[in-house]
C-alpha cells in the first residue's frame, strides 16, 4: 500500500510569513504537533512543530548543559513567549524538511519516522508540491488494517 | 567559498616556495606547506577542518616528509588520553548536576552589587576554566550571566565580555583548565605544582587587573545595574530560578572530581616518591578516574564515551599535533628558531618577549591551542642553542590564553559564547566593540605577564 | 556478578602467582594479570570491558610496569586510525544505501533453489566479511536472511548460521575484513597482496568444503526450502520489498569504494615505486578516502565521526593492544616463547600447528581479536629467538577467525547475529547446538589450512 491511499489530503498549512503566535494557535486549536509551512507558490518550505517552538524559546544551551533543574520559567523564556505575535513562522520553523513522495511504501514511511523521529511527514508528489500529510498514527492503523485481510 | 579555497591554497603554496628560497629543504618546505594549508583551514574552514587535517596528513606521509612511526609519537597520544578522561568526568558532572549548582550558587548571591557581581563572575569564570574545558565552563557562566541581566534589565554584553575575558585568563594558570596547558606541561616537562606556583599567581594578578580595568570601563553599565538593583529589590525570584539539591550523585561526582583534583595536584610528589617518570600520574589520573566513573555509572558508561568526548576535535588535535610535529622532524622549526634567535641577538629576555607577543597576537587570529601546537616545535628546537627554556613556555602559555582575548575569534570560549548571545539576545558583537576592551585587557595582561617573566629570576 | 568479580580476580591473581613460580620478574607477572583481568574482562564483562582498560592499563603505568611513551608505542595508534577511516567510508556507504543495494540484489536472484540460496548466502557473507567489518556485513545478509526465510516460511537458524560460518571464513580472506587482519598485516609487514595470494585461497578452499558440509548437515531445512520454493513460486514480492535504485550517490560512493580497495591492493607496488615505508600506503588510503569524503559531505561529516565511528571499540581496542604490547615490553612473553621453543626445538611444523590450534581454541572462547593482540607479541618474541616464520602469521590470522565459528560466543559476528535473531524471532540457540556445527566446521576448516600451512613451502 503507498502512503497517497492512507494520507490526510486536507492539508492545513502555514504561510511562512504567519506570525509563531497565530501558527502555534493553529497546532494547538487542532491538538495536533506541527503543520508544513507551505509558500506562496506551494512549495514546501519548512515545517513548524511543537518542538521547533519550544526549541525557541527555551535557551539555546539548555542541550548541553547536562542537569538544570528550573523551578520557575526564566525571564527570557517569558519574554520570547510573548514575542511569538512578532515573530514570523519562518525564523522558528526547521527549514530541513523530511518529505515522502507520494508511491512510497507504508514500511518504508514507518522506517523513516523511527530513524528520523519525526511524527508527522509531509507528501509531495513528483513536482514537489504538497498533496497531503501522513501520521504515526494514520500509518499504524493503516498497517493494522492490512493484516486483518 | 571557493575563493577562500583559493587564497588558502596560494598563501600555502607560497610559505612552501619561501622556505625553499631561504634554504630550506624540500621536505622542510613541505611540512611548512601542510601546515600552513592546516592552519588556514581551521581560520577560513571551521567546520571542515578534520577533513584538511586528514588529507594534509597523508599528503606528509605519502611525500615521505614523514613516516607513520613519527606520526603516531607526535600525535600525543597521551595528551589525548588525559582529555578523554577529562572529558569523561566532566560528562558526569554535567550529569550529576555540579555546574548547575554553582549556576544557582552565583544566582542566590545577597545583597548584590555591581561590583560585587564584576568581581564574582570573573572569579568564578576564571576558576572554572582552570579545572574544566572553557567552553563547557562558558556555557554555563553565560546562563548565570544573562539569567540576572534579564532579571535586572540591563545589557548583558558587557557582563559576557567580562566573563569571557576572565576565562581566557584563568584557562592560563592550571594544566587543566585548556587543552593548552597539558600539551605544554608534556612537552615541556613541567608540572601540576610548577603550574600552581608559577602561572596561578600570574594569573590571578593578570585577573584583578583586567577586573579594574573592565569595572572602569564598563562603569556606566555598572550604575545601571546598581540602579536597577535598588529599584527592582532583593533577587528573590532568581534565588528560586535554578535549583539542583547537593544530593547523594552530586556529593560523589563531587568526591570523584575533588580526589581526582588532589591526586593531579600531588602528582609530582608522588612521582618522586614512587620513582616514575615525570608527569606518568598527570596523565593516567584521568584515566583511572573515569574508569571508576564508569564502573559507577556503568549503564552510562558508553554514551559518556560517546556524547561527551568531543572525538571530532580530538581526531583533529591528533592529526594537527603530528603535524607541528612534523615541523621539528624535518627540521623546519630548528632553522626558523635558529634565525629567531639571531634576530634576538640570543639574549633569552628579548627572545621571551618576542615569543610571548607574537604568541599572543597569533594567538588572536587563530584558535589557542592551533598556535600553541604550531610553536611548541619552536621552543622545542630551542633547546638546541643551550638557552633556558622554561620562561619561554611560560611566554608561550601566556601569550596562547591571553592573546585569545583580543579579538572576537581569538578563543573557542568567545566564538560559543558570542553564539549563545547572538542566539538569545539576538545581539551580534562587532568586531571593533569587541576588539577596543579585548585589545585593552590583552595588552595590559599581557603586559604584567612580560613584566613578570623578565624581572622575576623565578621564571628561569 | 559479584560471584563473577570474584572469579575473574581469582585468576588473574593465580596466573600472576604462577608466572612468579615460573620464574617471572614481578613487572612481568604484573603485565600478565592485568592482561587476564582484561581478557577475562571481556569474557564476563563484555560490557564494561572498556572499563577495565582503561582502569588495567592505568595500573600498568602507577606499578611502573611499562611508561607512558612505550604504551603508546604499543598501542597501535595506526590501526586504530585505519579502522576509523573505514568506519567513516562505511557509514558514508550505509547512508547512500549500498548495503540496501546488496540487499536487494540478493532479494532479487530469479529461480531460487536451496542449494543456490546456501551458495550465494555463503558466498556474499564471506565476500562481504572480506571488504568490510564482519558487524556490518552481518547486519545486512541477516536482514536478506529473515526476508528470504519469512517469505518461504521455513526456520532461518540454519542459514543464519551458514552466514555467520561464512562471515567467519571469508574474514581471513584479505587485510581489510576484520580488525585481525590490519593488525596482523601491520605487526607481520605482510602486505595486501601477500593475503591476496596466499590467504585468499585457502579461505576460498575452506570456503568451498564447508558449503559442502553445511549442504549435507542442513539437508533436511534444504529440503523443506525447496518444497516451499516450488509451493510459493516464484519471489517476486521478494524481488519488490527492498528497492534501492543505484542512483547518483550510490554510484558516486561505490566509486569512492572501488577506487580505495583498487588502490589498497595495488599498496604494496606503489610503496616499492615511490620508495615508501611498507604499508604505509595501506594505513594512509583510509584517511584520504574518508579526508575526501569528509569534505565533499562535510554536513554529514561531524555525524560519521561522531555516531559511525565506534569510539567504544575502538578506545578498548587501543587500550588492550597497548597492554598486549606491555606483556613484550616487559619480557614476559620472551620467556613464554623460550619455554615454548625448548618444547618444540626444531620442529616448526609442530610450532605452526601449535599456533594455529591454540588460536583457534582460543578465539572460540575469546574476541577474535582480543586472542590476536594476545599472541601478537608471543610470535614477535618467537621470531627474536629465530622461528623468523611467516607460517605463524598465517597460522595466527587463520586460527583466528576460523576459531571464531566453533562457539556461539567465537566472534563479534555471531553475537550480533544471534542477538538479531533473538529479539526478531524469539529464538535462542543452545550452546551445544551450535556447538555441533561450530566444532565441526572450524575443525575441518582448521584442519584444511594445517595441511596447507604445513605442506606448501610456499607458506614459509
Amino acid at each position: 500500500m503507498k502512503v497517497v491511499e492512507i494520507m490526510s489530503k486536507e492539508v492545513k498549512s502555514l504561510s511562512p510569513d504567519m506570525t509563531a503566535r497565530e501558527a502555534f494557535d493553529i497546532i494547538s486549536g487542532m491538538e495536533i504537533s506541527g503543520l508544513p509551512v507551505i509558500d506562496k507558490d506551494g512549495k514546501l518550505v519548512g515545517m513548524f512543530t511543537e518542538k521547533d517552538v519550544l526549541s525557541h524559546i527555551l535557551p539555546s544551551y539548555i542541550e548541553k548543559v547536562g542537569r538544570f533543574v528550573y523551578e520557575q520559567n526564566p525571564k527570557s523564556t517569558k519574554k520570547k513567549i510573548t514575542e511569538l505575535g512578532n515573530i514570523k513562522v519562518s525564523q522558528i520553523m526547521r527549514k530541513e524538511v523530511l518529505k515522502v513522495n507520494e508511491d512510497t511504501t507504508l514500511c518504508e514511511v514507518g522506517r523513516i519516522m523511527l530513524t528520523e523521529k519525526a511524527r508527522r511527514i509531509p507528501v509531495v508528489n513528483k513536482d514537489g508540491v504538497v498533496v497531503g500529510i501522513v501520521a504515526r498514527c494514520d500509518i499504524l492503523k493503516a498497517m493494522a488494517k492490512e493484516s486483518e485481510i | 567559498m571557493l575563493k577562500k579555497f583559493i587564497i588558502l591554497v596560494v598563501i600555502s603554496l607560497s610559505l612552501g616556495f619561501l622556505s625553499s628560497s631561504i634554504g630550506l629543504s624540500f621536505n622542510q618546505s613541505m611540512a611548512i606547506a601542510i601546515f600552513s594549508v592546516s592552519v588556514l583551514g581551521t581560520l577560513f574552514f571551521w567546520d571542515f577542518r578534520l577533513g584538511f587535517v586528514f588529507l594534509g596528513t597523508s599528503i606528509l606521509l605519502m611525500t615521505r616528509t614523514i613516516n607513520i612511526e613519527n606520526v603516531i609519537k607526535f600525535a600525543s597520544l597521551d595528551v589525548i588520553l588525559f582529555l578523554v578522561g577529562m572529558m569523561i568526568l566532566v560528562g558526569l558532572m554535567k550529569e550529576a548536576g555540579f555546574f548547575a549548582w554553582i549556576v544557582q550558587l552565583i544566582l542566590r548571591i545577597r545583597n548584590m552589587t555591581a561590583v560585587k557581581f564584576v568581581v564574582i563572575i570573573s572569579v568564578i569564570s576564571a576558576l572554572l576554566s582552570t579545572m574544566t574545558s572553557e567552553v563547557v565552563s562558558i556555557i554555563f557562566m553565560v546562563a548565570a550571566v544573562l539569567e540576572i541581566c534579564d532579571y535586572f534589565e540591563v545589557d548583558p554584553v558587557p557582563y559576557i565580555t567580562i566573563s569571557i575575558l576572565a576565562t581566557n585568563i584563568g584557562s592560563a594558570a592550571t594544566v587543566l583548565g585548556n587543552p593548552i596547558g597539558i600539551l605544554i606541561a608534556t612537552k615541556a616537562g613541567l608540572t601540576f605544582e610548577d603550574f600552581i606556583i608559577k602561572a596561578f599567581p600570574l594569573a590571578m594578578v593578570c585577573l584583578l587587573a583586567a577586573i579594574i580595568l573592565l569595572i572602569i570601563w564598563y562603569r556606566k553599565t555598572n550604575m545601571q545595574l546598581d540602579k536597577h538593583i535598588k529599584e527592582l529589590g532583593a533577587n528573590e525570584m532568581l534565588i528560586r530560578l535554578i535549583s539542583v539539591p547537593p544530593d547523594k550523585e552530586l556529593k560523589i561526582s563531587l568526591a570523584i572530581f575533588g580526589a581526582t583534583l588532589f591526586f593531579i595536584a600531588l602528582h609530582h610528589r608522588l612521582e618522586l616518591l614512587w620513582d616514575l617518570e615525570p608527569n606518568t600520574l598527570l596523565l593516567m589520573m584521568p584515566l583511572f578516574a573515569s574508569g571508576c566513573v564508569m564502573i559507577w555509572k556503568w549503564k552510562r558508561a558508553r554514551e559518556y564515551v560517546e556524547k561527551d568526548v568531543e572525538w571530532w576535535t580530538l581526531l583533529f588535535f591528533m592529526f594537527l599535533f603530528a603535524q607541528a610535529g612534523t615541523l621539528k622532524y624535518t627540521g623546519a622549526t630548528d632553522v626558523l628558531a635558529q634565525k629567531l634567535a639571531t634576530l634576538a641577538g640570543n639574549s633569552l629576555p628579548v627572545l621571551i618577549g618576542i615569543v610571548l607577543w607574537v604568541s599572543a597576537i597569533g594567538s588572536s587570529i587563530l584558535d589557542n591551542v592551533v598556535l600553541v601546537a604550531a610553536f611548541i616545535p619552536v621552543i622545542q628546537s630551542f633547546q638546541s642553542m643551550n638557552l633556558d627554556l622554561q620562561p619561554l613556555w611560560w611566554a608561550l602559555l601566556f601569550g596562547g590564553c591571553l592573546g585569545g582575548n583580543i579579538t572576537l575569534v581569538g578563543s573557542t570560549a568567545n566564538i560559543v559564547a558570542l553564539g549563545i548571545l547572538e542566539k538569545e539576545r539576538n545581539i551580534r558583537m562587532t568586531f571593533f566593540r569587541w576588539f577596543r576592551v579585548g585589545l585593552a585587557v590583552g595588552v595590559l595582561t599581557t603586559t604584567i605577564a612580560w613584566i613578570a617573566l623578565l624581572v622575576f629570576p623565578f621564571y628561569r | 556478578m559479584l560471584k563473577k568479580v570474584f572469579l575473574l580476580i581469582l585468576i588473574s591473581l593465580s596466573a600472576g602467582f604462577f608466572s612468579l613460580r615460573l620464574g617471572l620478574n614481578p613487572h612481568q607477572a604484573t603485565s600478565i594479570v592485568i592482561f587476564c583481568v582484561s581478557v577475562l574482562g571481556t569474557l564476563f564483562f563484555w560490557s564494561f570491558r572498556l572499563t577495565f582498560a582503561f582502569l588495567g592499563t592505568s595500573i600498568l603505568l602507577i606499578t611502573q610496569t611499562i611508561d607512558v611513551d612505550n604504551l603508546i608505542k604499543s598501542s597501535s595508534l595506526e590501526v586504530i586510525l585505519f579502522l576509523v577511516g573505514m568506519m567513516v567510508i562505511v557509514g558514508f556507504l550505509k547512508d547512500a544505501g549500498f548495503f540496501a543495494w546488496l540487499v536487494s540484489l540478493i532479494l532479487r536472484i530469479k529461480n531460487l533453489t536451496a542449494e543456490k540460496f546456501l551458495i550465494y548466502i555463503s558466498v556474499i557473507s564471506a565476500l562481504l566479511a572480506c571488504a568490510v567489518d564482519e558487524v556490518t556485513a552481518i547486519i545486512f545478509i541477516i536482514a536478506a536472511i529473515l526476508e528470504i526465510c519469512d517469505y518461504f516460511e521455513v526456520n532461518p537458524v540454519p542459514f543464519l548460521i551458514i552466514s555467520v560460518l561464512a562471515t567467519n571464513i571469508g574474514s581471513s580472506g584479505t587485510v581489510l575484513g576484520n580488525p585481525i587482519g590490519i593488525i596482523i598485516a601491520t605487526k607481520s609487514g605482510l602486505t595486501f597482496e601477500d593475503f591476496i595470494i596466499k590467504a585468499f585461497p585457502i579461505m576460498l578452499v575452506c570456503l568451498l568444503v564447508t558449503i559442502g558440509i553445511l549442504n549435507v548437515w542442513f539437508r533436511k531445512s534444504l529440503k523443506e526450502l525447496d518444497e516451499r520454493m516450488k509451493e510459493f513460486g516464484a519471489n517476486e514480492i521478494l524481488i519488490k520489498l527492498i528497492s534501492v535504485p543505484p542512483e547518483k550517490e550510490l554510484k558516486i560512493g561505490l566509486a569512492i569504494f572501488g577506487a580505495t580497495l583498487f588502490f589498497i591492493s595495488l599498496h604494496h607496488r606503489l610503496e616499492i615505486l615511490w620508495d615508501l615505508k611498507p604499508n604505509t600506503i595501506l594505513l594512509v588510503l583510509p584517511l584520504i578516502s574518508s579526508g575526501g569524503i569528509m569534505a565533499w559531505k562535510w554536513k554529514k561529516a561531524r555525524k560519521f565521526i561522531e555516531q559511525d565511528v565506534d569510539w567504544w571499540t575502538l578506545l578498548f581496542f587501543l587500550l588492550l593492544f597497548a597492554q598486549a604490547g606491555t606483556l613484550k615490553f616487559t619480557g614476559a612473553t620472551d620467556v613464554f616463547a623460550q619455554k615454548i621453543s625448548l618444547l618444540i626445538r626444531d620442529n616448526t611444523v609442530v610450532l605452526t600447528g601449535f599456533v594455529l590450534w591454540v588460536s583457534a581454541i582460543g578465539s572460540s572462547i575469546l574476541d577474535n581479536v582480543v586472542l590476536v593482540a594476545a599472541f601478537i607479541p608471543v610470535i614477535q618474541s618467537l621470531q627474536e629467538l629465530g622461528y623468523n616464520l611467516q607460517a605463524l602469521w598465517w597460522a595466527l590470522l587463520f586460527g583466528g577467525c576460523l576459531g571464531g565459528n566453533i562457539t556461539m560466543i567465537g566472534s563479534t559476528a555471531n553475537i550480533v547475529a544471534l542477538g538479531i535473531l533473538e529479539k526478531e524471532r524469539d529464538v535462542k540457540i543452545e550452546f551445544l547446538r551450535w556447538l555441533k556445527i561450530g566444532a565441526v566446521v572450524g575443525i575441518v576448516t582448521t584442519m584444511i589450512v594445517w595441511l596447507a600451512l604445513s605442506i606448501f613451502p610456499f607458506y614459509k
